[in-house]
């Protein structure tokens, strides 16, 4: 579904990424784990075309990526779920979803998914007028994603949805994503810090070290995997 | 000119001087000159029959009755501005630039209006009445479509959305850019419409509705009916744009696009043409509140230097951004230029507004109306 293929890219003279790899297959929850500033989050954004590459190519559903507009990506159905939320704060949340449900598919779905989102997330339909700045963390999390599955896509990029949040908020968050990728079948393409429960539940996983794929593979290559074991699950 | 020619009663023709021409160029004040006079033969009329009325009365009643006629100017011509304001805000909120041609914009609405009306056929079809307010709404699409199109030629091209680290380079660019447009407008106004000040002539403007005389005949306060339909039609026009901002997917894509663009782009939102909308929206509307103010002053290409103050203060007084906020910074201002009358020469109308914007944003630099970088 998702093929990025020797991609490099950088801000301004900075280069960050160094032909990154990956592949993410239909239906498949894939995990990208990694240290702070591995280049996670600019590849995300190379994906959504807030950062231009400089080499390599990205492909989606076989179509090149890179020749369409950033604007136009999510049309395709790419959600991406930024880190640090980015919810639209003074919008209600409410119409936080809409916006989510900007996309041609979205909107024709839009009964049904709203209804999908307030049982997956019932908070969002008790304080649905409320301004969505107004919102706990954990809640604007929720929204976050809510939005993002408002657009009906089909391959859902989380940026550390755990981010900034309490343990036992970002474990409802963590759960509440794997039930939805479970109960629908949707592509998760998820960063994580909490490397632990992201390989868990991926079937399989990519590790970003200063910009390169350094490790990747299945659930179960990473779990018995030394380095895996000794740098990030503490074993 | 024929339909409003019967309604000038005595009482009207009276008016003239009195409520005509409050905007900011208000040579003809009514608290000048013949007004006073007029209420010392009125209070000495009063005297001669009979009634006990001293000096502090008539003092006060007269000093009652400039406050009330000064309240009822500043709210017709507040309203005017606060629709001015909402079209600078709308460009602010959503592109966060200043638009410093913003005032020429509405200069260009004034000469909309004023062809549309003379040469356009505006006038042989609606006629001198009802036409210049056709006249003043014919220059929103107008000026929209110049909007557009300058967006498309000129600001689009330096708009830095790509990257946060180029989105402040993009700001610097438009600000110049605008900056420069402000005297191509200018200077290429005067060079087709000439330096000769033009006004639409509509014989509204020059009649008034007399509220009174009440209190014993002490106080009498006209309204211009010029301005309040103007003042009438500003409201109508704010209100349909709040309407559209608040509720339809447009409006709410462009406050998405204007809360953060990055996360508008994600969801399918194209940021460069919302703030092209967005431009040509907030021109628009400005140029609308021009198209209203052509049939009440006299106007030429450099109009829109005086009124860029008002414009700034209102929208800072609303709290930069806020389309609500910026009606009622708009409103405020022209209350505060139309009450510093009673206090101050006119001369010194645009020191009070700068007076009291001064102390606003020293005092709450979020604005009066609202918190800062918020949606409508
Ligand atoms: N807008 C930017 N301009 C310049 N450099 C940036 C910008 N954003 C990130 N960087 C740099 O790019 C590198 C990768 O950052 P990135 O945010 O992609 O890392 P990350 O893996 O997402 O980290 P984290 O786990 O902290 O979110 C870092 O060195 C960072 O300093
Ligand atoms: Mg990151």
């Amino acid at each position: 579904m998702l093929d990025i293929e020797r991609l490099s890219a950088g801000y301004g003279m900075v280069p960050v990424l160094h032909e990154v790899t990956l592949r993410v297959k239909p239906g498949e929850f894939a995990a990208i784990v990694g240290p702070n500033g591995a280049g996670k989050t600019t590849l995300f954004k190379t994906v959504s075309g807030i950062v231009r590459p400089t080499a390599g190519s990205i492909r989606f559903e076989g179509r090149d990526l890179l020749a369409v507009a950033p604007a136009a990506r999510a049309h395709l159905g790419i959600a991406h779920i930024p880190e640090g939320r980015q919810i639209f704060p003074s919008l209600t949340v409410l119409e936080n979803l809409q916006m989510g449900a900007y996309t041609e598919a979205g909107r024709r779905a839009w009964k049904e998914n709203l209804e999908k989102i307030h049982t997956w997330f019932p908070v969002l339909a008790e304080r649905a007028k409320a301004r969505a700045g107004a919102l706990s963390g954990g809640q604007q999390q929720m929204l976050a994603i809510a939005r993002g599955l408002a657009s009906s896509p089909k391959l859902l990029m989380l940026d550390e949805p755990s981010m900034g949040l309490a343990p036992v908020a970002a474990d409802e968050i963590f759960e509440r994503i794997v039930s939805i990728h479970e109960s629908s079948g949707l592509t998760v393409l998820l960063v994580e810090q909490r490397v632990a429960e992201a390989l868990h539940f991926a079937d399989r996983g990519y590790v970003l070290e200063a910009g390169r794929v350094v490790l990747e593979g299945s659930h179960d290559e990473l779990k018995s995997n030394d380095r895996i074991r000794q740098a990030y699950l503490g074993m | 000119m024929m339909l409003g020619d019967w309604r000038r009663c005595w009482k009207g023709k009276r008016s003239d001087e009195r409520a005509q021409s409050t905007y900011l160029t208000a040579s003809l004040s009514p608290r000048e000159g013949g007004e006073g006079e007029r209420s010392k033969a009125r209070a000495a009329h009063l005297l001669r029959s009979g009634e006990k009325a001293g000096d502090e009365v008539i003092a006060v009643s007269q000093f009652v009755e400039n406050f009330l006629q000064a309240l009822v100017a500043g709210l017709l011509t507040g309203a005017i501005y606060g629709l001015m304001c909402v079209g600078l805000s709308v460009i602010f909120g959503v592109m966060r630039v200043i638009n410093f041609a913003h005032g020429d914009f509405m200069m260009l609405g004034m000469y909309v209006a004023y062809y549309a009306f003379g040469v356009l056929g505006i006038h042989a079809v609606f006629g001198s009445t009802l036409g210049p307010y056709v006249a003043a709404l014919i220059a929103g699409p107008v000026i929209f479509l110049a909007g557009i199109l300058v967006h498309w030629l000129l600001i689009g091209k330096v708009t830095g959305m790509r990257s946060s680290a180029l989105r402040s380079e993009g700001h610097y660019a438009q600000l110049i850019l605008t900056l420069g447009l402000a005297l191509i407008l200018q200077n290429g106004g005067l060079y087709l419409f000439g330096s000769t000040p033009v006004s639409i002539s509509t014989p509204l403007a020059s009649n008034a509705w007399a509220l009174g005389p009440m209190y014993r005949d002490r106080i009498e306060v006209f309204v211009n009916q010029g301005q309040t339909v103007a003042a009438f039609i500003a409201v109508v026009v704010v209100l349909a744009f709040v309407m559209v901002m608040n509720r339809s997917r447009l409006g709410k894509s462009l406050r998405a696009a204007a809360d953060n663009p990055e996360a508008a782009t994600y969801m399918g939102i194209d940021v460069t043409q919302s703030h092209r909308l967005a431009f040509g929206f907030g021109v628009a509307i400005t140029a609308i509140g021009g198209g209203l103010l052509a049939s009440g002053t006299s106007f030429q290409p450099y109009v829109g230097l005086e009124y860029v103050i008002v414009m700034y203060a209102g929208v800072v007084l609303g709290g930069l951004g806020s389309v609500s906020g910026a009606f009622l910074g708009g409103l405020t201002i022209g209350l505060v230029q139309q009450m510093s009358t009673l206090f101050l020469p006119n001369q010194l109308q645009n020191t009070a507004i700068f007076v009291v914007f001064l102390f606003i944003v020293l005092l709450r630099p979020q604005g009066l109306f609202g918190t800062a970088l918020r949606g409508t």
